[in-house]
């Protein structure tokens, strides 16, 4: 400790000095409890998967292969991918827009400030929460069985799984609302529609647009998985073109979907900056 | 009939909530036009009750509040929020839309006046603009009407606040400590500018303070609370030092 140190800067330095050692110890042996658990934790995880890097050595060849024969990428197959990447953008994109218009009044419902009555704040809590555990892919597959194959269930499918993880945000995003406009309004004489047009919403809005745009951009990406069940878009080309061995037309597919999620991304975060 | 802003006779407030105390405990008081009247008091002592009683916002459980000549006690919905626009209310926070431009703020204290279908939708009322641009003037803002109000400092804000209270075309002024989040020169700047509405356009304004000095220079009029009570109600030069000094003892418990 420098001389010029003064009383200040010494108080504090006095203290830790006064500290007992057995504190000191504890923490060091809680630290290497932790690292030690951790280490445990890690070490079931890798036995469980069966992760065996020598396959993956020995399997290089099988790779090899496949990538060998997936270049060069098939430009001609390209005409037939426009189709299901608009179906996959629009099936993220109808998927977004229902899943934003029912999600809203559920939040409204589920926000304890806003909220009518308690069993209605406890069913659209249970039902968000529902919508949220039950995966967008298993949701297309009920789908599926229900309407049939296309693009339609994988649609229905991102609507009802938007709901879960929109209606939880925007839930919270209601009951965060800054209280003073909504109280200061009503004192103008407001009446309570006006206040909530010109208080709610405008104090609500931008993250609740926000999250919106997010969720348009995860669940074009979601949209490109349910292909594999049935439900139509990119996904589907892509495990048809697997199926018949043609890996110069997965290797085209796989790069338009680099571009779209790309595209999907940049555009949702360019916009989210401008609502911000 | 006389030409009171406010009256209260025997106003009292009792929360259901901290053990049956009584808050508000037979206030009686009244407002002249243009008259300045601060109301001084430690924390929990009534005087934001009180406020708030005449505002509308609580419903006192004893007495009577008239605003302008009306009774609003017992008014509720759309009678309330008619009576309501007599009183313009300025908080301690500004309260406003930080993204909506300080016009657009406001023009939001207009809305009382309209009822329409497109002011529900969340449209301004436009013809008002001249009449908001004026309560802009009065406050000395008109220059930031198109200016997000999220980017103005804590005195600006609140001047806005009170712009907004005036465009709803108010009698007098209840402000609840409208300068305790602000700096000392901008604290001036708003009880000035208080002062001034109420020599120059002759508003009633009622408001409440934690600051005995700043009342002492710009109030017409003093009132002390203490437990729910009023202990004094009189003009600032004839204000003893030890009458305010008792307001803020320590509580016998």
């Amino acid at each position: 400790m420098s001389a010029t140190t003064d009383g200040i800067l010494d108080q504090p330095v006095a203290r830790a000095r006064g500290t007992p050692k057995p504190d000191r110890w504890g923490g060091n042996a809680f630290t290497f409890l932790g690292v030690f658990a951790f280490l445990v934790v890690v070490a079931q995880a890798t036995l469980v998967v069966q992760a065996r890097p020598q396959d993956l050595i020995t399997g290089i060849h099988g790779m090899a292969d496949i990538i060998s024969r997936a270049v060069p990428p098939d430009i001609s197959a390209l005409p037939n991918l426009a189709w299901p990447a608009l179906e996959t953008v629009d099936i993220g994109l109808f998927g977004t827009v229902a899943g934003v218009l029912l999600a809203l009044p559920l939040a409204i419902l589920a926000a304890r400030n806003t909220s009518p009555a308690a069993p209605l704040y406890a069913f659209s809590r249970a039902l968000i929460s529902f919508c949220r555990a039950v995966p967008d892919l298993v949701w297309a597959l009920i789908f599926v069985t229900a309407v049939g194959l296309g693009p339609f269930p994988g649609a229905l499918a991102i609507s009802v799984h938007s709901i879960g993880m929109l209606g939880r945000l925007f839930a919270e995003v209601i009951e965060d609302m800054d209280v003073g406009p909504v109280e200061a309004l009503t004192t103008t004489g407001a009446s309570r529609l006006q206040v909530f047009s010109h208080a709610v919403v405008p104090s609500v809005l931008p993250s609740l647009l926000g999250i919106a745009l997010y969720r348009l951009d995860e669940n074009i990406r979601g949209s490109l998985v349910l292909g594999f069940v049935g439900a139509g878009g990119l996904g589907f080309e892509l495990l048809t073109a697997m199926n018949l061995f043609q890996y110069r037309t997965v290797s085209m597919t796989l790069l338009v979907i680099f571009a779209l999620v790309i595209t999907a991304e940049r555009l949702s975060a360019a916009l989210r900056r401008r609502v911000a | 009939m006389n030409s009171m802003l406010v009256e209260t006779n025997g106003l009292g407030m009792r929360y259901a909530t901290q053990g049956g105390k009584l808050a508000l405990d037979g206030a009686s008081f009244s407002l002249a036009p243009g008259e300045f009247l601060v109301i001084l008091g430690q924390n929990g002592c009534g005087k934001s009750t009180l406020l708030k009683c005449i505002a509308g916002l609580l419903r006192p459980t004893a007495g009577h509040i008239r605003v302008v000549g009306r009774d609003i006690t017992a008014l509720t919905g759309r009678a309330l929020a008619d009576a309501r626009m007599a009183l313009g209310m300025v908080f301690q926070q500004a309260r406003l839309i930080g993204r909506r431009s300080v016009l657009s703020n406001v023009l939001c204290g207009t809305l009382g006046r309209h009822h329409g279908v497109a002011s529900s939708l969340g449209f301004l009322p436009r013809d008002e603009t001249g009449h908001a641009l004026r309560c802009l003037d009065q406050v000395g803002l008109k220059a930031f009407a198109r200016q997000r109000a999220g980017t103005l400092s804590g005195g600006q804000a609140q001047r806005v606040a009170i712009a907004r209270a005036l465009a709803q075309r108010p009698s007098a002024l209840l402000a609840d400590e409208p300068v305790a989040s602000l700096d000392p020169e901008a604290a001036e700047e708003v009880m000035r500018l208080l002062r001034r509405l109420s020599r120059d356009e002759g508003l009633g304004v009622i408001c409440v303070l934690h600051q005995p000095d700043l009342a002492r220079r710009y109030a017409d009029r003093i009132i002390g609370m203490r437990q729910g009570q009023m202990v004094f109600d009189t003009r600032p030069d004839t204000l003893q030092e030890a009458e305010i000094a008792a307001l803020y003892e320590a509580t016998p418990s």
